[in-house]
């Protein structure tokens, strides 16, 4: 990389230049990881780094996301920049939010074009604390907290509001579960014991409609929500190269790596109060799409989608407005894996794996952060490097 | 902590509390302040009356009027969940529901419980009209308001009372309201994890009492405890980097700390914590051979992936070999008592930081000062303190660092390897 000059360098700056995805890499996922954080961010950096074709030394800035909350230690996260190698020092920023929302200031920075590569990572061992507990204590501190407000009930209430609203049944919930456990048997990266379960229903011959009856048969856990509705505390990373257009052609050319293209990356928020805003519709998340440029380009054809509870998939899917025939969470979503953290980025590495591996065109991530789908983000993936005019969210951000 | 006897991973558990004390502001304050009354309020903002009452219109972001209008006491159900295994967080010890509920003459919904009575979730649909209950006793806290109740159901729990109850002695309703400074909020998180492979070596080895290090075969870095990766090359390590350490060194910096009165402090007087630079090791006699052909990092060939992408680093040279350690190294007093202190080719000492002392005062402690591990009886070593993280904590293993009485060594060795 001779004629890439590092930040200190003095080529020209150049603004919005597209960016794309060089490489990824997702960690297994487990229930209860023995091995440290680090450890698991050494090794989805590692990998991510190998499949770009960069080195180490050629990242020019380095982003991660994750939440000391969730491992009870203060500053992890500094710890877990021991698996980047910081030093001799790097340029590098950390969010207390899922690693997507770390790719989208590293999105901004390349954006911005002094840096032309970045690291992303997205890590979290939720199975480390009660992850109810800690989740409760992210709400608002004096009206909510306080009554325990757990993620679980607060789901609960937004699932009873759709299907009080009777756009969902009970029923839609479970199918939304069941293909979400069909698609873990096939996904490197669902918990193996959702895996097992999912082929257990395909194996044992049951046609989709048995396997719906068969889930509804299942106690509440929350009315209306079932286990099979909620995410399994899951442990995991995951870790994406980007690189600028220049970078990436090269990287094409020499490493024969296939860029995935970023052509939209916005994200809204609501307010926080669950009784202010209307829990079955998602404001922000349409408004995120819109700003990316969802209707900018061609029909996206896979949608990976942070839907930690299966009634929020139905809620997403109506307010982004894909399209039929979009296919929705092929790697089983965060109903088969949810490591808290790197959920949402694992939903970008999936959209990409699915243009490299599937031949898909276009394909939409979508990462949440907040009770009911508080805030939302997403991020739209081509094969090509279109739809540039959608980088910049000015037009969206004013509305 | 507590360590469990399993053949899995030995899992390391800690609690930890926060003891919050929070600010309630002029708005939320008034509410709770009003809870007292056995009256609900909102607040005014724009066309829309909010329940709970909050400083800013979370739609426009105004500010809102600051005029308080009492809602309810009759609400509707706008949704809600059934928790029939309350937690201990929950305000309720028995099944309840969680529910969104719309209080009479707000344009909002306050999340709260009600409590379904002996009916139970039966009881329960969207559009259900539920009233307060308080507590008959308000202590000027957010919970002053308990939950609420069928419309109609009888208050079988003893400590609550309806809104009407409570204004009957809750003094002039008209009277201005004060609102409520400040609320607590004990948080309280456990969390378990597995100890890692590398720690529970280091465990086993201080149960032995020996120190255990690891050393990074690209930068010789030497770790204690082994971590099983090196920070600064960004690579795994494994059980064959490990190396035993002296437990002798050299004090490289310390601090004075005074404590200060808070939960779990147990410390009543200044004390302290050193950061020890332990001496230089004769590596494993297998390992020496090859040891020695080491060529420095910053002119090794083959590191993998590095290569070519190590330019500028050669202007930071790993501390041992800094020019002014070079340039003292004739001078050093004691140094043939030494184990061959920077003598071994890529590798430099081990850093343990904020260890205690023992047999010194305060005063006394300086950097340069040699000192020794005081290792606890055999029997007497537990490794219950040991997690994943930290500098080189030896608790339970070691009591502290004492001086051995030898000549100090010049403090300007020290200058980069303060912590």
């Amino acid at each position: 990389m001779s004629t890439d000059q590092g930040p200190s360098g003095t080529r020209d700056t150049v603004f919005g230049e597209p960016i794309a995805i060089v490489g990824y890499a997702v960690s297994p996922m487990t229930e209860f990881a023995e091995d440290t954080e680090v450890r698991l961010c050494l090794d989805v950096v590692t990998r991510a780094l190998a499949a770009s074709g960069l080195g180490r030394k050629e990242i020019e800035f380095t982003c991660s996301g994750s939440a000391d909350y969730l491992s009870g230690g203060t500053f992890t996260f500094v710890a877990n920049l021991d698996a980047v190698g910081a030093w001799p020092p790097i340029r590098e920023s950390h969010v207390e939010m899922d690693g997507a929302w770390a790719l989208h200031e590293a999105w901004v920075r390349l954006l911005v074009g002094e840096e032309r590569t970045a690291l992303v990572f997205g890590s979290g061992k939720s199975s480390t604390g009660d992850l109810s507990r800690v989740l409760t204590l992210q709400t608002d501190p004096y009206y909510l907290a306080p009554l325990g407000a757990d993620p679980l009930s607060l789901a609960a209430l937004q699932a009873r509001a759709l299907l009080d609203s009777g756009r969902a049944t009970e029923r839609d919930l479970a199918a939304v579960a069941a293909r979400a456990l069909r698609a873990a048997v096939t996904s490197p990266h669902a918990l193996p014991a959702l895996a097992a379960a999912g082929a257990s229903g395909v194996g044992g011959g049951d046609s989709l409609d048995a396997q719906i009856d068969a889930l509804l048969t299942a106690d509440y856990v929350r009315s209306p929500l079932r286990m099979h509705d909620t995410p399994p505390v899951t442990d995991g990373a995951c870790a994406l190269v980007l690189a600028t257009a220049p970078v990436a052609n090269r990287l094409a050319e020499e490493k024969g790596i296939t860029p995935v293209w970023i052509t939209g990356l916005e994200h809204f928020v609501e307010p926080h109060q669950p009784g202010m805003r209307d829990l079955t519709d998602s404001v922000s998340a349409r408004r995120a799409a819109q700003a990316a440029g969802l209707t900018d380009g061609g029909p996206v054809e896979v949608a990976e989608l942070s839907a930690l509870y299966s009634h929020e998939e139905i809620i997403l899917r109506e307010a982004l407005g894909l399209p039929d025939g979009c296919e929705i969470n092929p790697s089983g979503g965060p109903l088969a894996a949810n490591p808290t953290m790197a959920t949402g980025l694992v939903r970008v590495a999936e959209a990409a794996r699915a243009i490299q591996e599937r031949g898909v065109s276009r394909a939409l991530a979508h990462a949440t952060s907040g009770p009911c789908l508080q805030q939302n983000l997403v991020c739209l993936l081509d094969r090509q490097p279109v739809g540039q005019e959608a980088h910049t969210s000015l037009e969206g951000g004013a509305r | 902590m507590s360590s469990g006897a399993r053949s899995g991973p030995r899992i390391v558990t800690n609690t930890v509390e926060f003891p919050y004390r929070r600010s309630l502001g002029p708005v939320i304050g008034t509410f709770v302040a009003a809870l007292a009354r056995g009256q609900i309020l909102g607040v005014r903002s724009g066309e829309r009356v909010l329940c709970p009452p909050l400083e800013y219109d979370p739609d426009t972001g105004a500010a809102t009027s600051g005029e308080f209008v009492a809602v309810g006491p009759v609400g509707t159900v706008r949704s809600w969940t059934w928790v029939s295994e309350p937690n201990a967080r929950h305000p309720l010890d028995r099944p309840f529901a969680f529910a969104l509920i719309q209080l009479d003459g707000a344009g909002t919904s306050l999340l709260h419980a009600v409590d379904a009575g002996g009916e139970g979730e039966g009881a329960m649909r969207t559009g259900l009209r539920v009233v307060p209950r308080f507590r008959a006793e308000p202590k000027g806290r957010t919970d002053d308001l308990a939950y609420f109740v069928p419309e109609g159901a009888e208050t079988t729990d003893p400590g609550v009372v309806d809104g009407a109850t409570l204004a009957a002695v809750g003094g002039e309703p008209r009277a201005p309201l004060e609102p409520v400074e400040t609320m607590e909020f004990w948080s309280s998180l456990t969390y378990k994890e597995a100890l890692s492979a590398a720690s529970e070596r280091y465990a086993r080895s201080l149960l032995a009492g020996r120190l255990l290090g690891q050393r990074c075969p690209t930068c010789a870095k030497v770790y204690v405890p082994p971590r099983d990766f090196c920070a600064i090359d960004g690579i795994p390590l494994n059980e064959g980097d490990d190396l035993a350490l002296p437990d002798r060194g050299v004090i490289t910096n310390f601090t004075i700390v005074t404590p200060v009165k808070y939960p779990g402090q147990k410390e009543t007087e200044p004390f302290v914590r050193v950061s020890v630079l332990l001496d230089e090791v004769d590596a494993p006699v297998g390992q020496r051979a090859g040891e020695n052909d080491l060529p420095s990092p910053a002119r090794r060939p083959g590191s993998e992936g590095a290569e070519g992408q190590r330019t500028g680093e050669n202007d930071l040279p790993s501390p041992v070999r800094q020019p002014g350690s070079e340039g003292t190294e004739g001078q050093r007093t004691g140094e043939n008592d030494l184990p061959s202190p920077v003598r071994q080719p890529g590798s430099e000492g081990a850093m343990m930081g904020l260890q205690p002392v023992v047999d010194v005062s305060n005063e006394e402690v300086r950097v340069g000062m040699r000192v020794e591990a005081v290792w606890l009886p055999e029997a007497e070593r537990n490794a219950d303190e040991l997690g994943n993280r930290g500098w080189g904590s030896a608790s339970g293993a070691i009591t502290g660092w004492r001086p051995t009485g030898e000549p100090d060594l010049p403090v300007e060795r020290y200058i980069d390897r303060v912590f």
